[in-house]
């Protein structure tokens, strides 16, 4: 979905954004930022899609209006040094107009949400989910997986869970495999 | 076995027969079984599986009527819920969940899923107070919408799903340290009652409950209706009520694929359900809309689609010297309802990380490190009663999707601001180290509870606010003058004779509490009414 020059735009706010060697143990440029929003854009509706588009476009070329500190200020973005993408998106975080600001948040919550959402830094912040088995209640019993017939429910009476007779989490209890895996995989 | 029998755990009473799943799941239509144009006769469609139109649809089938539930989105099985709080938002949400207001950008949510919002809420059931009712009563001239009338309709509504308060074994240290906070500053809280049995702490509500312990409409009141004769048609959207002079005589529209963002291509096959009555339950903000493109329907009193109102919710996080671990405990266990009168209610919350921390301030290291914060983190926030902030809701082109007007009152904002600074007080006399209280334009960070008074002043700016409102009501409103209300109050619109409104787009007012407990109850009235009346 995203083409190159839009993967490159992530990839250099991304840098800038969340730098190696923070508290989390994935830097931005590591994160698979681009293809986490590629595969947000695939989900979302196109009318939704072409605004996040339209503002990495804007972003990339915001440096006319807010230039980057030193000579050659005003290239595109991502061509910009990392000193230079510092000094353009701290001018637009702090701009008095909330519009610009609402810019900067909107941008910076779309990369957010892949960053801080990688399993592996969830994981080493102790916030992944938790590993639950799948309960089995009516839903599951009288509706298929999401594309999928009536006639492919698997289940019956005899599968139905009861979260009562469960009892509450441990706290300390393990976490979904998948963080715990990526956690593993980022080391 | 066969005939009546009741739930000891649910206090469900139903009809059940040896194979009721296989006669329940010949009820059931998806997408994948959709292969041609269709019509359907009942007695009720129901527009909208949400709290309210599965509580209508249940009730006029187990009293013996012919009920179609209509729904345009999927149902979700516990393997389709997606555990990335941004995808999960782009799969269950209209709009890819990025639906704004414009005027004062805000935030604002409508669920695309078999249960409506109720699956992806924190499932907070909180009755009003009798002061909400008088407000609505003398403002709306209402007579029977009060808690001496509603109260046997919530209390049947309790019974049916287990609604209980959070039991102390899953509130986590987050809820808990909120309830120390209300106690260190002599501020009464409550652990907050919801429609949930067997919750185990995973603080996912939000994505989906994995334990199906939350008692979401999907796994509690359409089973139910199921059971009791309703048919459920998932993934069709209604374009269209049909009518006849003073009557409608049932709804058509389009079968529509999942997650293709209800329009264009997604569209398919055409379908027609004719019917004696119609019940909208499709939200504040697609009711309406519904109506404009139904030749401006029920809409003699001008004011369908107006009178807009949210309850405009703002968040602050503290941070504590050791370790919270918030992602264990219920989504939202601990409440106060001290302040309702000053216009606002506290909540403990949790949600998926990343959309907690859109609040934090800056980036680069700064950020990072409060990312780092997160585990040693609890977030409260305030909802408030923003009666004086009104907008209204407009129709886009060749689209179902609401335009949303709403500008935030300056007196609105004076109560967002108190919410703040007792909120920033409340996390200090709890101990905690640090708040960020996730305002531009004032420090990014507190240390002290003395700092906090800012936070109640005219230097908190209403555009520096980071708000957001997913409580949304009164664009079809109740009033007892057929001139200046869309519907009366049992729900029937003024204009025609067997066209009826069901969900928080009838409340006259904001409630001051979560609203789908009153939804479900005024829903619940409605059902009765309109069972007598077919």
């Amino acid at each position: 979905m995203l083409h190159r020059g839009e993967a490159s735009f992530i990839v250099s706010a991304a840098e800038v954004l969340f730098p190696g060697g923070g508290a989390l143990p994935v830097a931005g440029v590591d994160a698979h930022l681009p293809h986490y929003v590629d595969r947000h854009l695939a989900a979302l509706p196109r009318a939704k899609r072409l605004q996040i588009r339209a503002l990495f476009g804007l972003f990339e070329h915001l440096t006319l209006l807010f230039p980057g500190d030193g000579p050659g200020g005003r290239r595109r973005f991502s061509k910009l040094s990392a000193a230079a993408r510092v000094s353009v998106l701290s001018r637009i975080e702090d701009h008095q107009n909330e519009l610009v600001r609402t810019l900067f948040m909107a941008l910076r919550a779309v990369l957010v949400l892949g960053y801080l959402g990688h399993p592996a830094n969830l994981n080493d912040l102790g916030l992944a989910p938790f590993e639950i088995e799948f309960a089995v209640s009516d839903a599951e019993l009288l509706f298929p997986r999401i594309g999928g017939l009536v006639s492919s429910i698997g289940f019956d009476e005899s599968d139905r869970t009861d979260p009562v007779s469960l009892g509450p989490l441990d706290p300390n209890g393990p976490r979904h495999r998948a963080y715990v895996r990526s956690g593993r995989d980022s080391r | 076995m066969g005939g009546s029998t009741t739930s000891e755990e649910s206090g469900q009473t139903i009809s059940a027969s040896e194979d009721w799943v296989g006669t329940a799941r010949e009820r059931v239509r998806v997408f994948a079984q959709y292969d041609a144009a269709f019509e359907e006769e009942a007695d009720v469609v129901v527009v909208g599986s949400g709290p309210c139109g599965a509580v209508v649809t249940y009730e006029l089938a187990a009293a013996g009527h012919d009920v179609i539930l209509l729904e345009e989105g999927p149902p979700f099985t516990v393997r389709d819920f997606e555990l990335d709080g941004n995808l999960s938002m782009t799969r269950t949400m209209r709009e890819g969940g990025l639906r704004m207001t414009r005027g004062t950008i805000m935030p604002t949510m409508q669920a695309i899923a078999l249960g409506g919002g109720s699956l992806v809420n924190s499932a907070i059931c909180v009755r009003p107070p009798d002061s909400v009712f008088d407000r609505w009563a003398t403002g709306f001239d209402l007579e029977r919408t009060d808690r001496a009338h509603l109260d046997p309709h919530f209390d049947a509504i309790a019974e049916f799903l287990g609604i209980a308060p959070t039991p102390d074994a899953v509130q986590g240290r987050r809820n808990l340290l909120f309830r120390d906070a209300c106690d260190a500053m002599g501020v009464s809280s409550e652990p907050i009652e919801r429609n949930v049995r067997g919750c185990r702490g995973s603080g996912e509500c939000f994505t989906g409950c994995r334990s199906r312990a939350k008692q979401s409409m999907d796994v509690s009141y359409i089973p139910a209706a199921l059971r009791a004769g309703a048919r459920v048609m998932t993934s069709v959207q209604v374009q269209q009520i049909r009518h006849s002079g003073r009557r409608v005589t049932g709804v058509s529209g389009q079968v529509i694929a999942p997650f293709s963002g209800g329009s264009g291509g997604g569209r398919s096959h055409r379908f027609r359900i004719n019917a004696k009555a119609v019940v909208l339950a499709a939200g504040c903000t697609a009711t309406p809309v519904l109506l404009r493109h139904s030749d401006n329907l029920a809409n003699a009193s001008g004011q369908a689609g107006e009178n807009l109102q949210f309850h405009p919710g703002a968040a602050i996080a503290g941070v504590f010297p050791e370790r919270v671990d918030p992602q264990f405990g219920a989504t939202q266990g601990y409440q106060s309802l001290a302040f309702l009168d000053e216009g606002f209610k506290l909540e403990s919350l949790w949600a998926p990380p990343p959309l907690l921390s859109m609040r934090f301030p800056g980036f680069g290291p700064e950020l990072q490190a409060h990312f780092g914060e997160l585990p040693q983190m609890a977030i409260w926030d305030a909802i408030v009663s923003a009666n004086r902030s009104v907008g209204r809701v407009k129709t886009r082109w060749r689209s179902l999707d609401p335009v949303l007007h709403w500008r935030i009152h300056p007196e609105d904002v004076a109560i967002i601001r108190r919410s703040l600074h007792v909120l920033a007080q409340l996390f200090f006399a709890a101990g905690a180290s640090k708040v960020l209280p996730g305002v531009h334009g004032i420090a990014d960070v507190m240390t002290r509870v003395e700092e906090t008074q800012i936070l109640d002043s005219e230097a908190v700016r209403p555009e520096n606010l980071v708000i957001g409102g997913n409580h949304v009501f009164c664009t079809t409103r109740m009033h007892g003058d057929p001139r200046r209300g869309v519907v009366d109050e049992d729900g029937r619109c003024h204009d025609l004779e067997n066209l009826y409104i069901a969900d928080t787009g009838i409340f006259p007012q904001c409630p001051s509490v979560n609203p789908m407990f009153t939804g479900m109850a005024l829903a619940r009235r409605l059902a009765l009414v309109l069972s007598e009346r077919l």
